[in-house]
């Protein structure tokens, strides 16, 4: 009778650690399942916004190639309070950008901020840019001062810079036109 | 008779396309523009980004926008302090028939001048008075053409809708 409750009690264990065993053997199979599954999402959601990023960047280039493209850039360095209002940007005699900055914009360009007024294609050869900007000084005084650049384009981009800064003259601001390198 | 047929099919021809235009705009991202506003500030409607945002389109010479008004003005007053905001764009040539008008009235909420017309044709604008309703994602969620009395509860459904959002 010993002999045989020992024998079954042997056989239960036995059962049971096999059972355990294969139990762990599923868990252990189904969180590496789920590992690699996570890992393939992972993989697919890089690769996803790789691609977004490839489309962006090539979208600019088939609109704006760089052997044509010229691109307008306004800072503002100026020393007493100047509340910028709008630019106007001619080119060739046709104007392709009119901006209102809000309050908001001109803090941020005040502050260092550089903003990408206007981007534009344009045929190697002479070009002529008008800039005119217009805003109110200390003591509310209207400002609207204007600009000339008379440039070449050649082949590559062309960023040009409109600093409005009044280290010039005093009080006076006045618009600084700077092509990058 | 001929002449009268094809006049009235026409009339419903261009009604259907501009309530197309319209209503095809709702799901889309609101074109961004910035106006000089009454006060003389420059108002750039992506800066609202964020609230609920009510532009209504309207002229001095539009007898519907002038029976608006004054309802719009209570909707601002009620719902401003809670995220929402109404940018009323004017297309009057003449800025000063429109502060005339905005005065007589007794308006608010800010008024932003389009005299060159080039936010209306952003939106498409060919009825008067026209509204567009804004969510806080700065997509258009319903476009209203023209004014009829009632229209103001379906506002004041919509805005307390996108408000709760």
């Amino acid at each position: 009778m010993t002999k045989f409750l020992i024998s079954l009690i042997a056989i239960a264990g036995f059962a049971f650690s096999v059972t355990a065993a294969a139990q762990d053997g599923a868990e252990a199979k189904s969180a590496e399942a789920f590992r690699s599954l996570d890992r393939e999402v992972q993989t697919l959601k890089k690769e996803v916004l790789d691609l977004n990023r490839d489309l962006f960047l090539l979208e600019e280039e088939l609109l704006f190639p760089a052997n044509s493209q010229v691109a307008f850039f306004i800072s503002m360095d100026v020393g007493e309070y100047f509340e910028l209002d709008s630019v106007s940007i001619r080119i060739d005699g046709k104007e392709v950008s009119n901006y209102l900055y809000t309050l908001r914009e001109a803090d941020a360009l005040i502050r260092g901020g550089v903003h990408r007024v206007h981007m534009a294609n344009l045929k190697t050869g002479d070009h002529e840019l008008v800039a005119v900007f217009t805003g109110k000084g200390p003591h509310d005084r209207d400002y609207r001062r204007g600009a000339t650049l008379k440039f070449k384009k050649g082949i590559g981009a062309k960023y040009v810079e409109l600093e409005i800064t009044d280290r010039l003259k005093k009080h006076q601001p006045e618009f600084v036109i700077k092509e990058w390198e | 008779m001929k002449i009268k047929n094809l006049a009235l099919w026409l009339m419903v021809t261009v009604f259907a396309a501009t309530s197309l235009a319209a209503t095809s705009m709702e799901g889309q991202l609101a074109p961004d523009f910035a106006l000089k506003s009454s006060t003389g500030e420059n108002l750039r409607l992506s800066e609202y980004r964020g609230d609920v945002v009510m532009i209504n389109f309207w002229a001095t010479w539009c007898g519907p926008c002038r029976q608006e008004m004054p309802l719009l003005e209570e909707l601002y007053a009620r719902y401003e302090r809670v995220g929402f905001n109404l940018l009323g764009v004017n297309i009057d040539d003449d800025a000063n028939k429109a502060m005339q008008m905005i005065d007589e009235l007794g308006v608010n909420f800010p008024i932003l001048f389009d005299s060159r017309k080039e936010v209306s044709k952003l939106y498409n604008v060919e009825t008067m008075p026209m509204t567009v309703l804004v969510d806080r994602e700065g997509r258009v969620r319903y476009v209203h053409l023209g004014y009829k009395p009632g229209y103001e509860n379906k506002y004041l459904d919509q805005i307390r809708s996108l408000l709760r959002e």
